[in-house]
Parts: structure tokens; sequence; C-alpha cells
């Protein structure tokens, strides 16, 4: 089963749509100045990758990695999208949750203490 | 700015289509994603098979165990670090505010007892359909937000939870995840046998094996309880987390700020 020209175009724009969103968050990270906007361009960051993942593991015209009583195993194993990036995927959606709780734990302390959560002016900062 | 990064992705996407140069993206399965999908659920091979009917969960909880046993514990620090960060702050009650209007309550009343079913149905049914025990736990913890923002923060007390009740009952869970790891060494350590740490069924040299049934239903030996347990972890480490999110700042800021910088 070959792609169409317009198939082929629309699988190609996707990834490369999902590495330009990496590559913004990643400006997001390290450009702008407020914890804040660090912590939310790291959270899309890990979603980009997630979908990137995702996609690399998606196939076109299959059915989900489930087995049901009326799918035949050598049907099912021929036709599901692949297993293994969703089960990475999850993996890594935790861990992004638990970095990003521990980020905005850590961000909330530091506007507690300085009152301010501006990089530039906690740089200067002293004691 | 926008417009050109748009353009060239869109172009870069053309050229690289025309090309084919991405081969046989979209189209075929790997080796790889045909073994876990053969073997997810096979009962003619029983020494391999998860017998999980849920490929995601069999890797999750079968074929790549120990990852998932890691990832529970990253989130369980994060929480112990959330913890460590309030350390100091009193045990605060009360408040005595009254939350949203009538109608609010009213429909959250209603809503939190199908919450409750979605969640438990997600956490058990986890090795048949998509879904799992941080999904579920995921699903409960919403009960937590809703009871902050429409009941206000004093209805905790009225339900019977503080921070180490949830601390307690999460500890539960991982104790449980602990157990249902060790038991394969607890039988071998009572019987003399081989068996391996995780280990889900029978293997080639050994003979150990969790019920893959149990009264006619599929319930693929570990994967349930270990979905379970997960899933008592997850909903109360997020119940942690909110609560502790939904502090009153002025109470909790003498504590937080510290002896150095003054109150």
């Amino acid at each position: 089963m070959a792609l169409n020209a317009l198939e082929r175009f629309l699988l190609t724009l996707t990834l490369y749509n999902l590495l330009a969103t990496a590559a913004i968050s990643v400006y997001g990270i390290v450009a702008r100045p407020s914890l804040v906007k660090k912590v939310i361009s790291l959270t899309i960051l890990g979603d980009a990758l997630n979908v990137l993942a995702i996609f690399i593991g998606f196939r076109l015209f299959s059915i989900p990695p489930v087995l049901t009583p009326e799918v035949e195993l050598s049907y099912f194993v021929g036709s599901a999208v692949d297993p293994l990036p969703q089960a990475l995927v999850l993996t890594a959606i935790v861990i992004g949750l638990a970095v990003n709780l521990f980020l905005i734990f850590l961000a909330l302390q530091v506007y507690r203490l300085y009152g301010t959560l501006d990089t530039r002016r906690i740089r200067e900062l002293r004691g | 700015m926008l417009i050109s990064i748009v353009a060239s992705v869109a172009l870069l996407a053309y050229a690289t289509s025309l090309a084919g140069a991405l081969g046989y993206l979209g189209l075929e399965t790997r080796a790889l994603a045909k073994m876990f999908l053969t073997l997810a659920y096979n009962p003619g091979l029983r020494e391999l098979t998860a017998m999980a009917p849920e490929a995601v969960t069999a890797i999750v909880w079968d074929f790549r165990g120990v990852d998932t046993l890691y990832e529970t514990v990253v989130f369980y620090m994060a929480i112990i670090a959330a913890l460590a960060i309030y350390r100091g702050v009193p045990k605060v009650g009360g408040g005595g505010g009254t939350g949203l209007s009538l109608i609010v309550r009213v429909v959250t009343k209603l809503l939190i007892p199908m919450n409750i079913a979605v969640a438990l149905s997600i956490a058990v049914h986890g090795h048949l359909t998509p879904g799992g025990g941080f999904q579920a736990g995921a699903a409960l913890a919403v009960i937590s937000v809703l009871l902050a923002v429409v009941y206000s923060f004093s209805s905790y007390g009225r339900v019977g939870i503080d921070i180490p009740k949830a601390v307690t009952l999460r500890s539960v869970g991982l104790v449980a995840i602990a157990l249902v790891v060790f038991t394969p060494l607890i039988y071998s350590l009572v019987t003399g046998a081989q068996a391996y740490l995780m280990q889900n069924y029978v293997k080639v040299d050994s003979g150990f094996s969790f019920p893959a049934e149990v009264f006619g239903q599929l319930i693929s030996g570990t994967l349930i309880w270990l979905n379970v347990a997960e899933f008592l972890a997850v909903s109360f480490g997020f119940c942690i987390i909110f609560m502790l999110l939904s502090l009153r700042e002025e109470v909790i800021r003498p504590a937080l700020v510290g002896e150095e910088h003054g109150p």
C-alpha cells in the first residue's frame, strides 16, 4: 500500500511541525527571563517530544493495540499500532509531571523568598 | 518572523516528502512491535506471554516492569520534595470558607460518586481496556481539586482527610506494589525453588506463577494488583500536592520564609 503525494506531505508536515514546536519551546526555556514561562516552555517541549514518539510508532489504516475477542491474532499483529512508544510515553508523562511538580514548588518557594520570578533580578540578589 | 517560520517548515516538509526521505514512516510495523503484539495475550505460549489483551499495560507492568517501578519512585520523590519544602507549616484547619453557590455545590455532590466509579473502573480494567493505575489515580485526584474549589479548603476536614492521612494511604499503595514485586522472593525463600523478582507467570526454569484467571475472569496475574496499588499511590500523591497548593498563603508564609529572612 503506497501513500499518495498529499498524504506523504501531511505526514512530513506533522513531523516538522513537532520539531519546530520543540525548537520554539527550547527558545522559551533559554531566552525568557521569567521562571514561570521557563516551566511552561518545558511542559510544551515535553509534550512535543511525547507526541513525536507517538507519531514515530503510529501507522496509517491501523487499529489500537488492544486485543478483543472478535479479532484474530494474525490480523491484530499485522494491523495494530506499535505499543512500545505508547508505553514509553506513558512513563515519560509521569516523570515529566514529577519534574514539573518539583519545579513549580521550587518556583513558588523562590517567589516567597525573593519576591520575584525574574532570573535577571534573582541573579543580582546577594545572600 | 512567525510567517517565515511557518513557510520554511511547510517548504521543508514538501521538499522532504517529494524526495521520499522518510521511507516507510506510517506504513509498516517494526519487528519489536510484532513481538510485543504477539506476546501480549497468547495462552499458547505460557512461558512468554503477559496474558493481557491490552498491549500497552502488558509492556508497562510486565515486559518493562522495572521501568515503571522506577517511574513510580521518581513521582514518589517529587512528592517527598514538596513535603520537605512545606515541613514547618503548622497544621491548619477550618478557615470557615463557604465555597461556591448552592447550584455548583449540589451538582458537584452528584458528580463525585460518578467520578469515583469511573476511576475505579479505569483502575480494575487496566489490563483489558486502555487505562491503568496512573490514569485512574489522575481521574480520582480531580475530586480533591473539586473539594478545594467548590467547597473551600475547610471541606477537607469535613470529609475526614488531611495531609498525614493522605501520606499514609499513599504509602499503603507503595507497600502493596513492593509486596507484589517481592512475592516471588518470599516464595523462593520458603520453598527453595527458583523465582525472579517481578515475575508474573511460569518461566522455562521457574514454576512460580500468579493466577492469570480467577473464577473465569481474566485478571492477568500481577497486572491488576499493580494497577490497583498504583491507583492508590498516585491518587493520594496528587491529593497531597493539591492540598499543599491550596493552603492559605498568609498561614504558611511565616513557616516557609524561615528564620534568616525574619517573620
